[in-house]
């Protein structure tokens, strides 16, 4: 849904010609690469368009008699110039190994369940390829079903310590591990350095220096005008996926979780008092009307809204708008926490030749693919080492973002329910917006989750 | 004499069966395809626990989906809703596409101009024109927001209120869909011969009048299949809510349809979604049932 908002009018002029189906390719010819690789676009909400194949991609194909292992390997479209990163990276794989190739199919993802149909219908035809991305918080669901299969005999100690921990976290399923991403995904506060230097507010720069909750608002009110609002939650986005990856640590920091450790239940726990107190600070940001709950796309660069806790894609919507912005850390209650999550691999359990599909794996997301990933999307890697060679990443405004990926990013909860705790969580954080008991929908929402974890019980 | 051309004529009629036939088929085998084939898929699956990711070990659970969704509160809002947005828009957008047939059937200058204006929302994608609309409603930016402020109205928040979403998608709605009943009324209004107008003046008849006793008494038959195909329609509600509000705020604007969507592709609940879709099958073909006795009785 992310996506459809963020259309530009002569977007949707294409639009209209291409019907229902083609919007994804409309929005890479768009080139809004940054946008693309990220969590706001999988599975954020239902789309309309059935799964489209765009067709082989090129992969130089050598028919050697030597290529005794073929595998099958479906990524999904986002922006041009990462599709064509990754298209790269897969030719490189097979120029260097001679005896396997790799059969890449590149699958629509409009931001909604166009990439999921996919698999859902590959899976009930048991025509599954050998590794295939998804989006890094269904690892649990895949896992538990026996749809992947664990890395963990594959996996060497140093790559394992490489990954930065939410990544590994995000991967782990029932304490084994499952997937990897090349890439990570984080919210930053981003703010306009005008507003601030007008009225004199000095920022934090790391992570230690976080904001607490109060400080927060007392900025974001004081930045509030009648012309502006003081900050942006880019409520634009939908009731769906960026909610609960954007919002959860909310929850976190104040010492609350989505569902309990074990996964058994989520009562007490999504409408559990921590959460419910989380949930009501959101609802006090509307209630002192510093953030919309319907804000243009572009309130931010625009200097409509002072502030914005948004996504690394920000960080470029705002240069391209010639905006002076700057970037603090997560604003954090008790514990510092931070957005985590992005796609990543798996290897499924019917593949035949797990060793080369793992070595594909690692391949997609070794060091070179980990920067160059980053270097194509903007996002942050998924790699320590990344993190280190990159100089970007040194310096203020990114080092912010590195601290955050490297030490509070947290991933979502693993659990095979994930389809409707996600939606549960993001119905209420939007009641939040809304004149509403919140403790009352957290409550319903909670019937609905645990009405799914009965599935998994035994 | 008779015995032989009794025969001659028998095979005659098998072969013209036959031909019937041939001619049927394409027809019969698509639907038995991508319809009778599904709905019994469906069926079937509405009595398994049919989970998406494992599609293997899908076991017989009985009547345990259809209990299931008796004390399923997502499932009675998605029905209310449903229901909420039929009882409205049928008799809305009959009205406005009426209203709209009898403007355009008037002997106006430009009129093939506006015939044309008010059918293309029809030709128009529905997420394409629903991601219009969005733009449209949108309390700080959108366009009937600003014209609302030039009368002193203060902004609405069309999609984001749980009391306002539904509607805004039903105003949305009848705006995109009634030029199409136009066109059907309009065929309708010209096959209404004049001589009933005359015969109407010459009695002394109002315009009024005519309209009530000359105009709606000839549309009969058209407004009952306006009637029955809106209603069937309106009960499929899926996109615009889908694009829109994603079923929000507050589960205010979901459908059953979007419901059962949701729950068989994103919960992949496949057997869950399939025994809703049955009970949405039941309602629907009772709705028709109850149209179709309504529509005899008035024709009898």
């Amino acid at each position: 849904m992310n996506k459809k908002w963020k259309m530009t009018l002569p977007t949707l002029a294409l639009l209209t010609a291409v019907a229902c189906g083609g919007e994804e390719a409309t929005e890479t010819e768009n080139g809004e690469v940054d946008e693309n690789g990220e969590e706001t676009n999988e599975e954020t909400n239902e789309g309309t368009s059935d799964d489209v194949e765009t067709g082989e991609a090129d992969t130089e194909v050598q028919a050697t008699g030597d290529e005794d292992v073929v595998l099958d390997f479906w990524i999904h479209q986002t922006g041009e110039d990462e599709t064509n990163f990754y298209i790269e990276r897969i030719d490189a794989f097979n120029d260097a190994h001679e005896d396997i190739h790799v059969d890449t199919e590149i699958i629509i993802d409009d931001g909604a369940s166009a990439y999921s149909d996919s698999i859902n219908a590959a899976l009930v035809a048991g025509e599954l390829p050998d590794v295939m991305a998804i989006d890094g918080p269904y690892t649990a669901s895949f896992a538990d079903a026996d749809v992947i299969q664990s890395i963990d005999e594959y996996i060497s100690d140093e790559d394992r310590e490489d990954f930065v921990d939410s990544i590994i976290q995000q991967g782990t399923y029932d304490g084994s591990l499952y997937t990897l991403g090349a890439m990570e995904g984080s919210v930053s506060l981003f703010y306009n350095k005008d507003i601030f230097e007008e009225e004199g507010i000095d920022v934090p720069t790391s992570v230690d220096e976080a904001w607490d909750w109060d400080e927060f608002k007392d900025v974001a009110e004081q930045l509030t005008t009648d012309e502006r609002y003081g900050l942006n939650k880019f409520w634009n986005y939908g009731i769906g996926e960026y909610m609960t990856f954007s919002g959860a640590p909310f929850v976190w920091s104040n010492g609350g979780a989505l569902i309990a450790e074990d996964g058994s239940t989520a009562d007490g726990y999504l409408n559990g008092p921590e959460a419910v107190e989380a949930f009501e600070y959101i609802q006090s940001l509307f209630d002192a009307g510093v953030v919309s709950n319907s804000p243009g796309e572009m309130q931010f660069e625009e200097g409509n809204a002072a502030m914005a806790l948004g996504g690394p894609w920000i960080a470029i919507s705002a240069e391209d708008a010639d905006l002076n912005w700057g970037m603090m850390p997560y604003p954090v209650k008790d514990e510092p926490v931070s957005p985590s999550g992005s796609m990543a691999y798996g290897m499924t359990t019917n593949s035949e030749h797990p060793e080369e599909a793992y070595e594909l794996m690692a391949w997609m997301t070794n060091a070179e693919s980990t920067e160059g990933l980053a270097e194509v999307t903007g996002m942050p890697p998924a790699r320590e080492s990344a993190f280190e060679n990159m100089e970007r990443f040194e310096e203020l405004p990114w080092s912010v973002m590195k601290e955050q990926v490297t030490e509070t990013a947290r991933a979502r909860p693993a659990t095979p329910a994930y389809p409707v705790l996600t939606d549960a969580f993001a119905e209420i954080y939007n009641a939040a917006s809304l004149d509403q008991d919140l403790q009352q929908v957290a409550d319903q929402q909670v019937e609905r989750v645990e009405r799914e974890l009965q599935r998994f019980a035994d | 004499m008779s015995q032989k051309k009794r025969v001659f004529s028998k095979t005659k009629e098998a072969r013209e069966a036959a031909t019937g036939y041939i001619f049927l088929a394409p027809a019969l085998i698509l639907l038995s395809i991508f319809l009778l084939y599904p709905m019994g898929v469906m069926f079937y699956y509405s009595f398994t626990d049919f989970y998406i990711l494992t599609p293997d070990d899908r076991s017989f659970i009985g009547l345990d989906n259809f209990r299931g969704i008796i004390d399923d509160a997502q499932f009675r809002q998605a029905f209310w809703n449903t229901v909420y947005f039929t009882v409205i828009v049928v008799p809305v957008q009959m009205a406005v596409a009426l209203g709209l047939a009898l403007l355009v059937n008037k002997k106006l200058k430009g009129r093939t101009f506006f015939r044309t204006a008010y059918f293309s929302p029809v030709v128009m994608s529905l997420v394409v024109v629903s991601i219009l609309w969005t733009f449209m409603y949108n309390p700080s930016e959108g366009l009937i927001n600003e014209l609302l402020s030039i009368v002193g109205i203060p902004e609405q928040p069309f999609l984001t209120s749980p009391d306002q979403a539904m509607n805004s998608i039903i105003a949305m709605s009848v705006w995109q869909g009634a030029g199409f009943q136009m066109m059907i009324f309009l065929a309708g209004l010209q096959n209404i011969p004049d001589h009933l107008y005359e015969a109407a003046d010459i009695d002394g008849a109002s315009t009024w009048q005519k309209f009530l006793h000359v105009t709606i008494p000839g549309l009969r038959n058209i407004s009952l299949f306006i009637f029955i195909t809106i209603t069937i329609a309106a009960f499929k509600l899926l996109v615009q809510p889908m694009i829109m509000t994603q079923g929000g705020p507050l589960g205010s604007t979901k459908s059953l349809v979007y419901h059962i969507y949701e729950v068989g592709f994103n919960y992949r609940d496949v057997g869950y979604a399939s025994a809703m879709a049955v009970v949405f099958t039941v309602i629907v073909l009772i709705v028709a049932i109850i149209q179709r006795k309504l529509a005899s009785e008035e024709r009898g």
